[in-house]
């Protein structure tokens, strides 16, 4: 998952971008203004938007009103000082999905972070399951026939980006979007490489391979039979 | 308003009835007194030859045409009784000084009597001049009759006043309430100020009254003055909490971030040294608040005797900041136009103002650059080399909070209340600040009065 972080303060957006990582894994890129931040939404690469309010160039109310005038669905979580009702209702009305007062909880930053993703994905239980595959996304954990796996960083985040949308060809390019942030050096091959590691600890036990490969089109997760 | 004059008008209507009530007393007693001496007089004239030889005279009979209500006695010289009318009474007092006017009671009636010598010449035409008479009339006649003329007008006096009275306490209210409808009008405008609601609309009716027009006018501007405070005092503290929230939400988070998991003692150091650090810029921009704020509390003219020397506090602030010029490889210049230049501040405020702007101006500029601090003849002037503030920019610099670049100044720990710091103590002396930029640098010249 990738989440793009708009922040004027230097050192918040450098505590809330490590806990995105550190934490659930994300790929986070960092916008110091407003105009920064719709410009990088404009790629549509990212699963959700954490954005100040208050932000130098173009608000956040600005930034909502430009992502959203695009036709752009991802989730926006508003990280607010301010605390007015009526500034938090005509946001919400202009698309924020959800809001966060500061000084906030990491924790609970990390949690509408992760449920925000989610929802956009049309998902509603932390506990993701596909065929007899099953990732919790709380403890990070992988079953597959209750046998549990051992998943690298990063073989754990490809395999989370295809939970959340199973049954579809996920191109490579997607894949790559919204697995690394812009500071990443892009490899092609290091995603192939990943992927044949995840396959070979997913199929361990089992007769069938998981995870498709469609030549030319992208990867899907399909169930085994 | 109204109860005085009512009172006024009271007072005078019973000084009317009053003087009425001894006018008309004076005058009715006096017709009276005639009344009753005449009617005396036309008892001696009704005295006669007597038929009968022992008495000699005798009332002739016209004497009936008298009142019938009226007492009279009529003895001649000798006091024998002449005659007397039906009622007559012995309470009648006997005669006490002649030919005066006297009261008694009688019948529980008030009765005023005359005792009269009359002489009566009967038959002057005879040889001899006739028989002279001399007479003692006494004659009585109520007041009861003009005790109630005296009552009733008076009483027409009393009840006209009181009719007056009323008349004018209503005309009165209604002039008043018609004149004062304006005053209600404008109280009823000024309560509906409120801190929430700074509207205040004086009518048409209120400006065209001449007495409530300046008064609007005052209040409006007072309010509109006030609001202007007010507003900024409210976007001041908004700004602080935002300020201070922000700052909260960077510590909090340094230290979540280091308990999320597990880490070496290593991380833990350096977490704590940057949490640390971002505790230390929370203080400053506290104390920057506060100096703020003292600065705008002590708004009074100050004694002219603060003075202090431009020269001296610069180069002595100069000297602080160099190391933290040095570290970027900046050189401090300073110029000196003249040695004998002053401020009208005390040393510590004039220190806040230039360690604000040079610290501002090494913020600023960028690496191996040269940072000039002149002392003018009417203050100082601080100029850097550095990239300079955007045009649409230059207007806010001096507004609580504002920063020129955000990511820039929050990178360097502004909170954006230095130059607004400088400002509040320079206005405070009718000095002037004034900034101008390009992108070959930017030049603050303050400007001291006198």
């Amino acid at each position: 998952m990738r989440v793009l972080l708009v922040e004027d303060e230097l050192r918040l957006a450098e505590n809330v971008a490590t806990a995105l990582r550190d934490g659930p894994g994300f790929a986070v890129d960092h916008a110091p203004d407003g105009e920064t931040g719709a410009d990088l939404a404009s790629n549509l690469c990212y699963d959700a938007i954490v954005l100040d309010l208050m932000l130098p160039k173009l608000d956040g109310l600005g930034v909502v009103t430009r992502i959203r005038a695009t036709g752009d669905r991802t989730p926006v979580l508003i990280l607010t000082a301010r605390s007015e009702p009526a500034s938090i209702v005509e946001l919400l009305n202009a698309g924020a999905d959800d809001y966060l007062a500061k000084p906030f909880d990491l924790g609970e930053l990390l949690a509408r972070v992760k449920a925000l993703i989610r929802r956009g994905k049309g998902i509603a239980h932390p506990v993701l399951r596909f065929a007899d595959i099953e990732m919790n996304t709380l403890e990070q954990s992988i079953h597959r026939a209750g046998v549990a796996i051992d998943l690298s960083p990063t073989e754990y985040r490809i395999l989370a980006y295809l939970m959340h949308r199973p049954r579809v060809v996920v191109p490579r390019r997607e894949l790559l979007e919204h697995l690394y942030d812009y500071n990443w050096e892009h490899h092609s091959n290091v995603i192939e490489v990943h992927l044949s590691n995840l396959r070979r600890k997913l199929d361990a036990g089992s007769s069938s391979s998981c995870i498709e490969t469609m030549r030319g089109r992208g990867y899907r997760l399909v169930s085994g039979a | 308003m109204i109860a005085i004059v009512l009172v006024v008008e009271f007072a005078s209507a019973l000084a009317v009835t009053g003087l009425a009530l001894a006018h008309e007393r004076r005058i009715r007693f006096r017709a009276l007194e005639a009344t009753i001496r005449g009617h005396a007089d036309s008892l001696v004239g009704a005295v006669q030859d007597s038929d009968d030889v022992s008495t000699k005279v005798m009332l002739d009979g016209t004497q009936k045409t008298l009142p019938k209500a009226d007492l009279y006695e009529v003895r001649d010289e000798h006091g024998a009784l002449l005659g007397r009318s039906e009622r007559w009474s012995d309470e009648v007092p006997p005669e006490l000084a002649p030919d005066r006017y006297a009261e008694f009671q009688l019948n529980r009636q008030t009765y005023m009597v005359l005792h009269h010598d009359g002489v009566r010449v009967v038959d002057p035409g005879t040889t001899g001049g006739g028989q002279t008479h001399l007479l003692h009339v006494t004659y009585a006649s109520s007041e009861a009759h003009i005790r109630h003329e005296i009552a009733e007008a008076v009483s027409f006096y009393a009840l006209t006043s009181l009719a007056l009275l009323l008349a004018t306490g209503l005309i009165l209210w209604w002039l008043l309430t018609r004149e004062l409808a304006p005053v209600h009008e404008l109280a009823t405008q000024a309560t509906r100020v409120s801190v929430t609601s700074w509207e205040f609309h004086p009518s048409d009716r209120v400006m065209a009254t001449d007495e409530l027009a300046p008064l609007a006018k005052a209040l409006g501007a007072a309010l509109t003055g006030l609001e202007a405070s007010f507003t900024q005092q409210e976007r001041f503290v908004s700004d602080a909490a935002h300020e201070l929230k922000t700052a909260t939400a960077v510590v909090k988070s340094s230290l979540q971030l280091l308990s999320m998991r597990e880490r070496t003692a290593e991380e833990y150091r350096a977490g704590l040294l940057r949490s640390e650090r971002d505790c230390e810029r929370m203080e400053e921009i506290v104390a920057r608040m506060l100096a703020l704020a003292r600065v705008g509390a002590s708004a009074q003219p100050l004694p002219a005797l603060r003075t202090c020397s431009v020269v001296k506090v610069l180069r002595e602030v100069a000297e602080q900041l160099q190391p933290i010029a040095e570290v970027r490889e900046i050189a401090l210049r300073l110029e000196i136009e003249d040695r004998l230049s002053t401020a009208p501040l005390d040393a510590d405020e004039l220190r806040l103002i230039c360690s604000n702007l040079l610290l501002n101006a090494i913020q600023y500029s960028p690496n191996e650059t040269t940072i000039t601090a002149t002392v003018t003849h009417s203050g100082l002037r601080i100029a850097d080399q550095g990239h300079g503030i955007a045009p649409e920019a230059l207007p806010h610099v001096f507004e609580r909070f504002f920063r020129g670049d955000a990511s820039r100044s929050r990178e360097t720990g502004g909170a954006g209340l230095g130059l607004a710091i400088c400002k509040a103590i320079v206005d405070r002396v009718q000095g002037e600040i004034a900034i101008a930029s390009s992108s070959a640098g930017t030049t603050l010249t303050v400007r001291f009065p006198g």
